[in-house]
């Protein structure tokens, strides 16, 4: 039987050979199945962090996958990955048809015309150590109308298509905010799964056609690949998304579907030029039956439409996408399902999972996830080749980061005054979880967020969607009250035209990427 | 939507201690410009001679809140500086170890320090983990260096807070609340009077026939719960089978010796005994548990284990520690020892005030105190207070203290789940769980871990990954650059004498 481990580490031996814990019975050698953007985002970072001697990582990049997604998108957390492995943002933008990504924009989902911006960075600046919404509030409940969003710069930069890096001085309003980014997912996973090759990871073009087990304790003993051979490794990393290849063998049923809570299971997405330079900024756009996204790239779109397979056919679900397009349609379009929810476990026994690509992608956090999840396994890297307290600790800490952006992205199938359709009315009546309910309860009550732990989204985000989506609470901060309401007025006036004035400044979205990180025209789109 | 006379105007604050008049003194600042009207009815005052107080870094936070400067403050409490915790004889006659206010190692790297000092350790390495950091470095050279921000990657984390007199401090605090339109009452409560339709607190019923009424009551009664508990019978979680100590013995002592940076607890065959040092005097005290030793030899075994000379007669405390059900019940929300009682092992007592405080600001509330908005009071206040609480009885299971009936009776006891699966993590790998409302941070958990003897079996193998050779150097620079910034500081009389004119003697 090959093994994963010891060739290569024998191979790659530092030459100094005093690497110190050879003896040790850790693990040393992962085994990543499944060939998508998460596969290789894992493979490039442990590739990266662990030494090849130390631990040997390999991808099964199976050639039969399950479609998968044709963008990909970044949220403010991949900078520290960046960080991490080194990468050059410009570098990355281009090889990739990249765009940024200040947010994204909300339509009809409260009500049919309504619109919002979920974006990355403040809304407002505390006055007097009292949170800014505070005094939106109490401004709004005197008659004022100026939306929530003009106290945000990534909003305002957004809506005009504009786009700079924040800076680094802590009093310019163009230091509060942050931004990700959207990438082509087949450049993006060929970018990566370059970098992990460049470091050590290799790569195994072969499908799983067998996972063995061991009979006294269900572990993966070894993995039979179509040309016959076998491979076996200490850990296995399972990245195939829907397919589970490893999970559904050793985590068996133990998934906890989320169908209830988050209705789309499908979706169906194409590719498509752009004729209108979308700015910085994706759309999601709630329809009867679920929700449409826009994802700009250079040069083109990612257009899809997430929807409910109890309530739409593939069919139809295809050509409501096609009737709206935003530019011509370069290829055909692509079917996709998902299992909005998670395991019940996402380490047992040697095999962990990162659901990434299986998950609901409304609010993007599938790689986001994929990179928190590694970032842990690393946190945590077993101290033997099996150790149940580790996994233990991983567990706990990911099933609370799970559900508590389960509870944000259920949150805007919640609250909505849609009607009319039949989707729509079981998302409005449905029983939600107690975590979310006491937010909500919360929240209506005072305007104050309840933050639970290993929370992504934090308040800012919570506020951006519950205001965008008519949601207000019945009173404001009391402490509110201690500024009179012209001196608010004119602290509101400042930062309103301040953020307006430093924004104007700014080049716009597409100049910017023109000046630094154009996609080189040979750049292929699929 | 919101209704203008359903805002709160005015606010009692019952008891004059501390609790009550840190309380005062941020209410004054942040709600009275916005009217709001603010009482303190204290009873009359008994001479109390402070025995000191000892704090965790936050308290700097609170005093800049308030824009208290720091070195006035110093002068006006007979302040000192204290770096950390020393806990002498835990694990046995002669063992110490040190809890430092600051992180061991630099900036935080892949792996932490201690993981690269275990493995060394494996190798022979005898160096202590104190030597890699300068909190600890300085409170051993009794010295105290300056919070620098340098940018070197070596400069480690430092961090400070106080001892002092905690009557001078509420006497501070009061004249600050006084000067900014707080009303001081010295009158005793003789009833409280709730409101017949929700339960509320209407008034307080005074000593001279006075009553007084307001929208919110805070209750910084002490331990007994004039409001919380007398009136609201809010109901007490006790702890004791945890925490047994239930009294305590404390008395002043005149200062002798070099000013120690630093707070000492040293175990006794009942509890342990603290060490307190103020500019002008030393606080002391035994905290125990009456089912082991009476009163008269707890104060004995005080009074034979003073620096100096004692300024007073011991007194006496009793309390059961646990916690009240609720910190906020109707119109009350419970401050200090009103909200429970934690032994002041890890100096928590002000901060657990300090953190109270900070929790009823963001969570202000109107008249109508909606119970939605006290549960998230709760819920935040009670995880942290019950997270202290672990931290605590930390030190009483992982003890060594030797064959006495206490010691014998905390080693072999359960504990909370959440401490246990703690200890069980930091036994397999020597990695530190974090959980939300956690005070203590990595840094304390393991100066205790390690401390008191709780060894992780194994060490992050991602230092595997390193050469010895790396590491020996790293471990050197570190301790090098601590040595350097220790050694080369001014001893605490002379940053003393800097910051507040303190004149030794």
């Amino acid at each position: 039987m090959a093994s994963c481990g010891s060739d290569a580490a024998a191979k790659d031996k530092n030459p100094s050979g005093s690497i110190s814990g050879l003896t040790a019975e850790h693990v040393r050698s992962i085994a990543i199945v499944g060939g998508g953007p998460e596969a290789w985002l894992a493979a490039a970072t442990l590739a990266r962090l662990l030494k090849s001697s130390f631990c040997d990582v390999c991808v099964i990049d199976s050639p039969k996958r399950a479609p998968e997604r044709l963008s990909e998108t970044a949220l403010p957390s991949f900078h520290r990955l960046n960080g991490l492995l080194g990468i050059d943002e410009c570098d990355l933008i281009q090889k990739t048809r990249g765009t940024f990504r200040l947010g994204a924009q909300f339509s009809d989902w409260g009500r049919i015309g309504d619109r919002y911006f979920h974006t990355f960075g403040p809304l407002g600046a505390k006055l007097d150590a009292v949170p800014f919404q505070h005094y939106w509030f109490k401004l709004r409940q005197a008659g004022d109308d100026n939306g929530i969003e003009r106290y945000s710069t990534a909003t305002v930069a957004a809506k005009m298509r504009r786009f700079a890096r924040p800076t680094s001085d802590r009093h310019s309003v163009l230091s509060f905010y942050s931004y990700g980014y959207h990438f082509h997912a087949g450049l993006l996973t060929a970018y990566l799964r370059e970098y992990a090759q460049a470091h050590g990871a290799r790569r195994i073009g072969r499908n799983v056609v067998d996972v063995s087990l061991r009979g006294a304790d269900g572990f993966v003993d070894g993995l039979r690949l179509d040309d016959g051979s076998q491979l076996a490794a200490d850990l296995y990393i399972d990245c195939s998304g829907i397919e589970s290849t490893l999970a559904r063998h050793v985590l068996k049923d133990a998934y906890r579907d989320n169908r209830h809570w988050l209705p789309c299971d499908r979706a169906v997405s194409i590719l498509c030029k752009d004729a209108t330079d979308a700015g910085p900024c994706a759309a999601s756009t709630a329809l009867p039956c679920g929700w449409r996204w826009q994802t700009p790239l250079q040069g083109c779109v990612d257009a899809g439409y997430a929807y409910s397979s109890a309530h739409l056919g593939d069919d139809e679900a295809a050509s409501q996408l096609l009737a709206e397009l935003p530019g011509a349609a370069l290829g055909e379009p692509r079917f996709l399902r998902f299992l909005p929810g998670r395991p019940a476990k996402f380490w047992e026994k040697n095999c962990l999972v990162l659901p990434s690509s299986a998950l609901e992608p409304l609010e993007s956090t599938g790689l986001h996830l994929a990179q928190t999840g590694i970032a842990r396994l690393l946190t945590l890297f077993p101290v033997s080749r099996y150790s149940p307290n580790d996994i233990e600790e991983y567990n706990r800490l990911t099933r609370m980061e799970y559900d508590r952006i389960r509870d944000f992205q259920l949150l805007h199938f919640k609250a909505t005054e849609r009607a009319a359709s039949p989707f729509w009315e079981q998302c409005r009546d449905m029983a939600i979880p107690d975590t979310l309910r006491e937010k909500i309860e919360l929240y209506s009550q005072c305007g104050r967020i309840a933050m639970f732990e290993e929370e992504h989204f934090l308040e800012d985000s919570w506020l951006a969607l519950f205001i965008g989506q008519n949601c207000l609470p019945q009173d404001y901060d009391p402490l509110a009250d201690v500024l009179g309401i012209d001196e608010v007025n004119s602290a509101l006036l400042r930062m309103r035209s301040m953020i307006r004035d430093c924004v104007e400044t700014m080049p716009t979205h597409a100049q910017f990427i023109e000046a630094h990180c154009a996609a080189t025209p040979s750049q292929a789109y699929a | 939507m919101r209704d203008p006379s359903n805002r709160i105007r005015d606010i009692a604050i019952v008891g004059g201690g501390t609790a009550g008049w840190m309380a005062a003194a941020i209410l004054a600042r942040r709600l009275i410009p916005g009217g709001v009207g603010v009482r303190v009815i204290e009873s009359p005052e008994i001479g109390t001679i402070g025995v000191g107080e000892a704090t965790i870094p936050p308290i700097r936070l609170f005093n800049q809140a308030l824009g208290i400067d720091e070195d006035e403050f110093l002068r006006k409490t007979r302040g000192s500086i204290k770096l950390g915790i020393e806990f002498r004889g835990w694990q046995g006659p002669g063992h110490r170890y040190f809890h430092p206010f600051g992180a061991y190692g630099a900036n935080p790297e892949q792996v932490s320090i201690h993981q690269e000092w275990r493995r060394l350790r494996e190798l022979g390495d005898e160096t202590s983990l104190e030597e890699f950091s300068l909190n600890s470095v300085a409170a051993r050279l009794g010295r105290i260096p300056a919070a620098s921000a340098s940018d070197d990657p070596l400069s480690p984390v430092f961090g400070y807070a106080f001892h002092f007199d905690a009557s001078l401090y509420a006497e501070y605090l009061r004249g600050y609340s006084q000067a900014r339109g707080v009303v001081r009452m010295e009158r005793k409560i003789v009833k409280v009077d709730l409101r017949g339709e929700d339960g509320f607190i209407r008034a307080l019923h005074l000593d001279d026939g006075q009553q007084v009424e307001a929208d919110l009551f805070i209750d910084c009664s002490g331990f007994r719960g004039l409001l919380i508990e007398q009136a609201l019978k809010t109901g007490y979680e006790d702890w004791t089978h945890w925490l047994p100590c239930d009294r305590a013995a404390a008395v002043p002592c005149e200062s002798a010796g070099p000013l120690t940076p630093f707070t000492r607890s040293t175990a006794r065959s009942a509890g342990w005994q603290w060490h307190i040092p103020l500019q002008h005097r030393i606080g002391n005290g035994y905290v125990y548990s009456s089912r082991f030793i009476s009163d008269d030899e707890a104060a004995a075994m005080l009074l034979a284990n003073l620096d100096g000379k004692p300024m007073a007669e011991p007194r006496f405390l009793r309390f059961s520690t646990g916690r009240r059900k609720k910190f906020w019940n109707k119109n009350c929300v419970a401050l200090g020892l009103a909200s429970g009682f934690l032994e002041p092992l890890e100096s928590t007592s002000i901060h657990l005030i300090q953190k109270g405080l900070t929790h009823l600001l963001n969570f202000f509330p109107d008249r109508s105190c909606a119970p939605v908005v006290a549960a998230e009071f709760n819920r935040l206040a009670i995880n942290e207070y019950e997270r202290i609480r672990d931290f605590i009885i930390l030190h009483y299971k992982a003890n060594a203290y030797g064959d006495a009936p206490l010691w014998n009776d905390c080693r072999n006891m359960a504990v909370p789940e959440e401490l246990s699966y703690k200890i069980r993590q930091f036994t397999g790998s020597g990695r530190v769980v974090k959980y939300g409302g956690d005070l203590f941070a990595a840094t304390s958990w393991i100066a205790v871990l390690l401390g008191q003897d709780v060894w992780p079996e194994r060490y992050d193998r991602l230092v595997d990954q390193r050469d010895v050779s790396a590491l020996r150097d790293h471990s050197q620079q570190l301790r090098a650059f601590i040595g350097q910034a220790a050694g080369s500081a001014p001893t605490h009389e002379e940053y003393l004498a800097r910051r507040c004119g303190y004149a030794h003697g």
